[in-house]
């Protein structure tokens, strides 16, 4: 998409060469100024992020995957919006998202242990552990201990807080507005359709890894929004990154994408031992195939994954087995949990394994990534603290840097309406 | 005598006490050795395992991760630790910390405590 003529491009891949952008373009509609840092030190900006982002914007809670079964559930734990939320899957086969408090006194239904709680309801109700008021998994109150020592208790007004919930592609969002203001599918735009298509629910084996950062949730972000500190930050994991390219530009509304192509690092002894089990088969292999038409559109070799910005909080990082061997993909998500603390959450994807040697094939490979990852988040503790300071007014954004500034006019814009 | 959840499978006796040393069944219960190990430790786990990965791996290729036996599943502990401690010898020069990164202690992986063979891992 990047000086890219209509020659030579993928099946498909001309519907969305609307979205690419030229460096020249970015910069003629991005601008090259720097870009305020007032956003990340002001408290005052984060309380206003709470109320006019984290409260309107589709924000993804689960995967369609994590509760594969009928009465499967996960509790997410999300402070930004003072906020317990259930997501079920109820007798009908259909995810849902609910408050997570008891309509008789508040109380949580499910108790939770972290930030996120797994669990599978029996006979497909949840039981308040309080005085016993039980729900069913798609809502409903459907009994009250000594119910009659009420008086009156309109049961058909209590059941559980219902959440506004939508999938795509496995991808399970919530919003807190009622109503939303769009579909998640009007919000998502373009982005379903660039990244829609990819069997992501067939990469089930999940890596997940989280760590509470004292730093503001949009420093998280912007340090892996980003392919400038490749060669820098991971000179230790990752030595010998050659050739890395970011490029294919792309504007989505409030989201937007980019690729990094390169040659590869130079890959360590055992590493190359096994990425060759990987490689050997189809299962696990490079499937460039398998990317939707838009993503690398001239079919380059040296594709390594597609890098966007999914606002407010969501990064999915779309390799089919062409970066880090044997990896589908990965996400990224920020979660504020303070106005100078975050939840980072990663999460690395792989199909499963079919058999042990594959399984410790893909421990070697997310453990390479989990390192970069260390790396990755050393310098944003130290950026808040500098941010913080007020030494610096502003960030000196260069081309590569073009989601950051694009992620920090979105918030301008939400915060402004 | 060893016992039976301490053997490894028929021809890799050889790496018995590497297997004392770093084989367990949980990525936390690896991470506490691997914090403490040093590059001695790092480059003799490399030098040891290396060699015999072919083997290691070839045999592990015949195991469905849900239906390996005891010495199997040692074998596949062994083999765990080495993909995860392989870098700290080829990448980072024996240290047992990633040079220059965040603390890895304050990662928390949500499978941290889920033996590595596990197909349910989300």
């Amino acid at each position: 998409m990047n000086d890219l003529g209509s020659t030579g491009l993928r099946p498909g891949a001309e519907a969305l060469s609307h979205l690419g952008r030229s460096v020249e373009a970015i910069r003629a509609e991005l601008g090259i100024d720097p870009v305020s840092v007032e956003a990340i030190r002001d408290p005052a900006i984060y309380a206003l992020e709470r109320e006019k982002i984290f409260r309107r914007a589709w924000l993804k809670v689960a995967t369609a995957w994590e509760i594969p079964a009928i009465g499967d559930y996960k509790v997410k734990e999300l402070p930004v919006a003072d906020a317990s939320v259930l997501i079920v899957r109820g007798k009908d086969d259909r995810i849902r998202a609910f408050h997570n408090v008891c309509t008789h006194r508040g109380n949580k239904v499910v108790p939770t242990s972290d930030f996120e709680t797994f669990g599978r309801a029996r006979a497909n109700v949840v039981t308040c552990r309080f005085h016993g008021w039980v729900f069913g998994t798609d809502g409903p109150l459907r009994s009250v201990p000594l119910e009659g020592s009420f008086g009156t208790l309109d049961k058909a007004c209590l059941g559980l807080r219902e959440i506004a919930c939508e999938s795509w592609e496995g991808f399970v969002f919530i919003n807190f507005a009622d109503p939303p203001e769009q579909s998640l599918r009007e919000y998502l735009g373009d982005f379903a359709t660039l990244f829609g298509g990819y069997p992501y629910a067939e990469a089930t084996t999940a890596f997940r890894y989280s760590t509470v950062l004292e730093c503001n949730w949009k420093v998280a972000l912007y340090a892996f929004s980003e392919g400038y500190h490749v060669p820098t930050i991971h000179a230790g994991s990752l030595p010998g990154f050659r050739g890395i390219e970011h490029a294919d530009f792309k504007l989505i509304g409030p989201h937007a994408s980019s690729t990094i192509y390169g040659l590869g690092m130079e890959a360590a002894e055992s590493t190359a031992r096994f990425a060759g089990l990987f490689h050997a088969g189809t299962d696990h292999g490079p499937r460039p195939d398998l990317l939707p038409p838009g993503i690398n559109p001239t079919g380059r070799s040296d594709f390594q994954f597609e890098l966007p910005n999914i606002f407010p909080n969501l990064l999915i990082h779309l390799a089919s087995g062409c970066g880090y061997p044997g990896m589908a993909y990965f996400t990224h998500q920020f979660w504020p949990l303070d106005h100078g603390r975050t939840l980072w959450e990663g999460i690395n994807y792989f199909r499963p394994a079919r058999n042990a040697a594959e399984r410790v094939a893909q421990l070697h490979v997310n453990a390479l990534h989990r390192n970069a990852w260390l790396e990755d988040t050393a310098t944003m503790e130290d950026t808040f603290t500098g941010i913080r300071s007020g030494a610096i007014d502003e960030m000196q954004l260069m081309d590569q840097e073009f989601l950051i500034r694009h992620a920090a006019r979105t918030l301008d814009s939400y915060l402004a309406a | 005598m060893m016992s039976a959840t301490m053997t490894l499978p028929e021809g890799f006796a050889d790496l018995a006490e590497l297997a004392a040393r770093w084989a367990r069944p949980t990525e936390n219960a690896r991470s506490a050795i691997r914090w403490t190990a040093s590059a001695e430790d790092f480059a003799a786990l490399h030098a040891a395992m290396m060699p015999r990965l072919d083997a290691v791996l070839a045999r592990l290729e015949g195991c469905p991760l849900d239906g390996m036996d005891s010495a199997e599943t040692r074998l596949f502990c062994l083999a765990a630790a080495f993909a995860e401690a392989a870098p700290h010898h080829e990448l980072y020069g024996g240290s047992a910390e990633v040079p220059h990164s965040f603390s890895a202690r304050r990662f928390v992986p949500g499978h941290g405590d889920t033996p590595s063979w596990s197909t349910a891992l989300r």
